[in-house]
């Protein structure tokens, strides 16, 4: 067993024991919470690594917690589960850091994966960084260390390491809206959708800024779907 | 590199988790729910749809899978049990038609390989094996069981 916990925040029985079994091969302790209150109760245990945290509770909502913890513990990584669908609220949540979505239903392997993909970014070394994958996982580092403009850096680099793939401009696309740059987000999202049309949050963005007076939630890419080739 | 690192272990975590297998049930009456907390329990990732959010009060208080309300025969609903994903969708409604269309799409839309469908009728079942859709009729089980149990007793 590791030292470090994860802390698993949901208002569901049967999420907080479906995610409890899904980490337990991981090796990290988990420990629970069912509501904002309870969570923020446990910040002060120095042990704990990682939440995950769903963002529609009763009570105190998901980003109220999120930015209790930004405040308190910004050491803290932060993964988002939301509801099918409903990606509201993304753009609030990457301003307080949390960059990484995962959407309900997902599989043990889809958390796991994302968990290891998470707390692996703080061994990241940027002088090493060459390749696409790298670029991008520090580029989502730097949200998580609120430093947008060094995020918006690393996208960029991503992007000309390979111009043909979505996810960079998506993410490009998410900064620009996050420092209020809504032009250059649409255009980013736009790049993106020319890159891989079946990339969704792309294209739900794109939708989203170019109807409905650009005011619907915000559309980041989460486990579910990621490309099956990046595996 | 930290994410080589990061793949090998990944790997190597889920090979362990290997067999749990990712499972859709459509309707949680009472085939559906003992389905889902029968594999829940054995440890698969479960994803269990009803019309009526009461239906989920048959699940267990171990259930660790998801509840997704909404009609499976839309395939909205569908998609938003993942079942594109899915290794195993299990027709479990209580209307053999509505199994047996939420069979076919889950088939030849999402391109589910194992698809089970419940059939209350047993002389429907040859409908749907050539449409290539396994069946369970607990007609057909229940009816073979008395008579294989008489047959024993002579």
């Amino acid at each position: 067993m590791k030292d470090q916990k994860i802390l698993v925040v949901d208002d569901e029985k049967n999420i907080r024991l479906s995610l409890s079994q899904a980490l337990a091969p991981l090796g990290w302790p988990v420990e629970t919470a069912v509501n904002g209150e309870e969570a923020l109760g446990k910040l002060d245990d120095q042990s704990i690594l990682l939440i995950i945290l769903d963002l529609r509770m009763p009570g105190m909502d998901g980003i109220e917690v999120l930015r209790r913890v930004s405040e308190l513990r910004p050491d803290i990584r932060v993964i988002i589960v939301t509801a099918y669908g409903t990606v509201e609220r993304a753009v609030e949540a990457m301003k307080l850091g949390a960059v990484d979505l995962i959407q309900k239903p997902f599989s043990p392997e889809q958390i796991r994966d994302l968990t290891q993909q998470v707390l692996a970014r703080d061994q990241l070394n940027e002088d090493k960084a060459a390749d696409y994958q790298t670029h991008l996982e520090l580029a989502k580092k730097a949200v998580g260390e609120r430093n947008f403009k060094g995020a918006l850096s690393h996208a960029q680099k991503a992007i000309a390491l390979d111009p043909y793939r979505a996810e960079a401009f998506n993410l490009v696309g998410c900064l620009h809206e996050v420092l209020h740059q809504r032009e250059d987000a649409i255009k980013n999202y736009r790049m993106a959708y020319e890159a891989d049309p079946s990339y969704a949050p792309a294209r739900e963005n794109l939708d989203r800024l170019t109807s409905h007076g650009g005011r619907g939630p915000i559309s980041w890419e989460s486990a579910g779907k990621q490309r099956k080739d990046d595996k | 590199m930290g994410i080589c690192r990061q793949t090998t272990k990944r790997r190597q975590v889920n090979r362990v988790m290997a067999k749990s297998l990712f499972i859709v049930v459509v309707g949680c009456g009472r085939l559906g729910s003992l389905l889902a907390n029968g594999l829940s329990g054995q440890g698969h990732s479960v994803v269990v749809i009803d019309r009526r959010a009461e239906a989920f009060d048959d699940l267990s208080a171990e259930f660790s899978g998801f509840k997704v309300v909404g009609d499976a025969v839309e395939s909205e609903t569908l998609r938003k049990a993942r079942a594109a994903d899915a290794d195993c969708l299990i027709a479990a409604a209580e209307e053999d038609n509505v199994n047996l269309m939420v069979a076919q799409v889950a088939k030849d839309v999402f391109q589910v390989k194992w698809v089970i469908a419940r059939v209350a009728e047993p002389a429907r079942e040859l409908a749907y094996r050539q449409l290539n859709i396994e069946t369970v009729s607990p007609t057909s089980l229940a009816g073979d069981y008395v008579l294989r149990s008489l047959a024993q007793d002579k």
